[in-house]
């Protein structure tokens, strides 16, 4: 709409300027009490502007950790909660991708209903599947393991869909051209197709990375040692501590800490990341 | 430099239904064979048969002597055309013209060159870093023919390599391709929907109809002795005109209202047809020495030549005439038309096949 109306203009600023504060203000709120000291916030009420202990509470939250609830420093949990968000997002672009690959380019029997298989599993996500999914990670004793803490993730239903349909506007031609070329299942897989899901697999890393930061009930399940913490996991505990009060500015520095890297994700990812929504480069 | 043997070839779909019901052609080495037919024909089955990417039911597929029915496209050493270019998109056009080379095993250094003589060839040596998105119609046109001649295969096969292009790049690429294909000497199937490019294209046509070849042959051989009305209706254009004959007593043929006598035959053919080509035609000062009299209802003035429609007593179909030159010939006016008698055709119209007549 190519308009010019002063008071719609207006009118429409101030609809997103107040979304934008929704969301931003309880982040703001978070950072400010993350520099406090504990005295400042015995008051009970969140103060509007940054207190001094901003390098202190961040350095002993990320080095030490909390000692009242007995959490590992943050930098370890934030290192595992990494390690489980790359290894969900690569390991279910992987399989996903592979046999969306198979799916579509392969005639096999029960091809069908393979794919009907993979996506009943849309019904299936870990929360309901929870318990029977514990006792085969227990019996393969991969409890506080990182393989624990990601396979049971990796199948993607949503991925394999999604590469499925990119590659069915693959045209023909292409993989004939290929084939006249000298090119094989394999090589047509990695020279072609590929280059060409480019987008398509940064903005499924996006979602997917998100996705497996985000992992709570699975991670607090299958991990009882400190060294396997998530971050997610770990802001929970700080604050269900039995007997005392939560040490709110330690919370809040480590919650801010969690949503920093799914946040520099998608900073640094955005343009690829709508790309790949957006259009396809045929 | 090779021969393409095709021995009885057929092509049977899963759901039975039968695309191609036989087809032997032999194409010589370094000659260009065009496959010609309206959608649907099967020309493009076929083509893609002799590719490697269609299996074939029955019959043999031989190239350069040896029988390739069961090998990879990759194995037959073939390079293809498409009528989509299928350039890969994320490649550069050195790297779209590099790739089956790599596939092969060829070294980086002679890569080079073959690509950069392949380039100069057909004048893409600026655009080689480009991707095909940022060239245009005929640009990409290049590149796919490039792809396929840097490979330097046995065969090359072409799917309507001109049809995403406009009128005026087509003929130009036409007459390229042509150069091209004597240039380089390589055997070559041809196929297209349109008979112009067939016909200026080809050593020799193959004219297919229904998953059945109607009619091989050179193309002025097509053009002179057309083997059936659908070959002769499809060759040429504007197309052969079709009139009805009569049959009078011994066997007489003559066009209805006309006394002159056309040709004779023995009463085997069911119903007799006349074809004759517009550029046969020729207008006469009187209706007495006409062979029909035209009652025009349309012209169409190309400069060269004036197309000129209309109908004749006694006859269903529209005829068309083609005059050198302009005339001054409106809607509504009577014209005395006479024909060509060196380039009468005569067909049956029950089978459609050539009639066996006297003249």
């Amino acid at each position: 709409m190519v308009e010019n109306r002063p008071f719609l203009t207006l009118l429409s600023h101030l609809i997103m300027i107040a979304g934008v504060a929704i969301v931003a203000l309880p982040v703001w709120i978070a950072f400010v009490i993350s520099t406090m000291d504990a005295t400042d916030l015995l008051g009970g009420v969140a103060p509007l502007w940054p207190g001094d202990q901003f390098l202190e509470n961040y350095a002993t939250i990320l080095f030490q950790g909390e000692q009242a609830s007995s959490a590992p420093p943050v930098l370890l949990m934030m290192t595992n909660s990494l390690i489980m968000a790359l290894g969900i997002a690569i390991g279910k672009i992987v399989i996903s991708i592979i046999s969306a690959y198979a799916i579509v380019y392969f005639r096999f029997p029960f091809r069908m209903f393979f794919f009907w298989m993979i996506f009943m599993t849309l019904m299936l996500p870990v929360e309901v599947r929870i318990m029977p999914t514990f006792k085969v990670i227990a019996d393969l004793n991969m409890l506080n393991s990182y393989a624990g803490l990601t396979i049971p993730l990796i199948a993607s239903a949503t991925a394999t869909f999604l590469f499925r349909q990119f590659f069915l506007t693959v045209p023909e031609e292409l993989l004939e051209a290929a084939r006249i070329d000298g090119a094989g299942p394999v090589k047509f897989f990695i020279d072609i197709l590929l280059p060409l899901s480019r987008t398509n697999i940064a903005a499924l890393f996006v979602i997917l990375f998100i996705y497996g930061w985000n992992q709570y009930l699975w991670p607090l399940i299958v991990t009882t040692e400190d060294s396997y913490y998530t971050v997610v996991m770990g802001v929970q505990r700080m604050v269900a501590v039995p007997d005392a009060d939560p040490i709110w500015h330690y919370v809040m520095t480590t919650a801010l800490l969690g949503m920093l890297p799914p946040a520099l994700v998608v900073l640094f990812m955005q343009k690829l990341f709508v790309k790949g929504l957006v259009e396809q480069e045929k | 430099m090779a021969t393409i043997k095709i021995d009885g070839l057929k092509k049977r779909y899963a759901n039975g239904f039968e695309a191609i019901h036989g087809i032997d052609l032999d194409v010589a080495d370094g000659e260009l064979v065009v496959i010609v037919g309206p959608s649907g024909c099967g020309k493009s089955t076929l083509l893609r048969m002799v590719a490697g990417l269609e299996t074939i039911t029955e019959g043999t597929l031989s190239i350069d002597g040896t029988v390739v029915n069961d090998h990879e496209p990759g194995q037959r050493d073939i390079a293809m055309v498409f009528q989509n270019y299928a350039l890969y998109p994320h490649m550069s056009v050195f790297n779209n013209m590099a790739y089956g080379l790599r596939n092969r095993g060829v070294g980086r250094e002679e890569i080079k060159r073959k690509v950069a003589d392949v380039a100069a060839i057909l004048e893409l040596g600026d655009l080689l870093d480009r991707k095909p998105a940022q060239l245009s119609g005929g640009q990409r046109q290049r590149v796919a023919m490039g792809r396929a001649i840097v490979r330097d295969p046995k065969v090359f096969l072409f799917d309507e390599p001109l049809s995403n292009l406009d009128a005026k790049l087509r003929v130009q690429m036409r007459i390229e391709i042509k150069r091209l294909q004597r240039r380089l000497g390589t055997t070559s199937l041809y196929v297209t929907h349109d008979q112009v490019e067939a016909m200026t294209l080809a050593d020799r046509l193959v004219v297919m109809n229904a998953g059945r070849p109607e009619q091989i042959g050179t193309p002025m051989d097509i053009y002179t002795n057309p083997a059936s009305m659908f070959v002769a209706g499809f060759i040429g254009s504007p197309a052969m005109n079709f009139l009805a004959l009569e049959r009078m007593e011994g066997g007489r043929l003559r066009l209805p209202g006309s006394e002159a006598m056309l040709a004779e035959d023995d009463g085997s053919n069911g119903a007799p047809v006349l074809g004759i080509r517009p550029e046969h035609m020729r207008t006469v000062g009187t209706a007495a020495d006409a062979d029909i009299v035209l009652s025009v209802d349309a012209i169409e003035p190309l400069g060269a030549d004036t197309l000129v429609y209309g109908r004749a007593l006694g006859q269903e179909g529209e005829i068309v005439l083609r005059l050198g030159g302009s005339h001054s010939i409106g809607e509504g006016d009577n014209l005395p038309v006479a024909f060509d008698r060196n380039h009468l055709h005569f067909f049956d119209r029950a089978n459609g096949r050539r009639a066996d007549v006297r003249t």
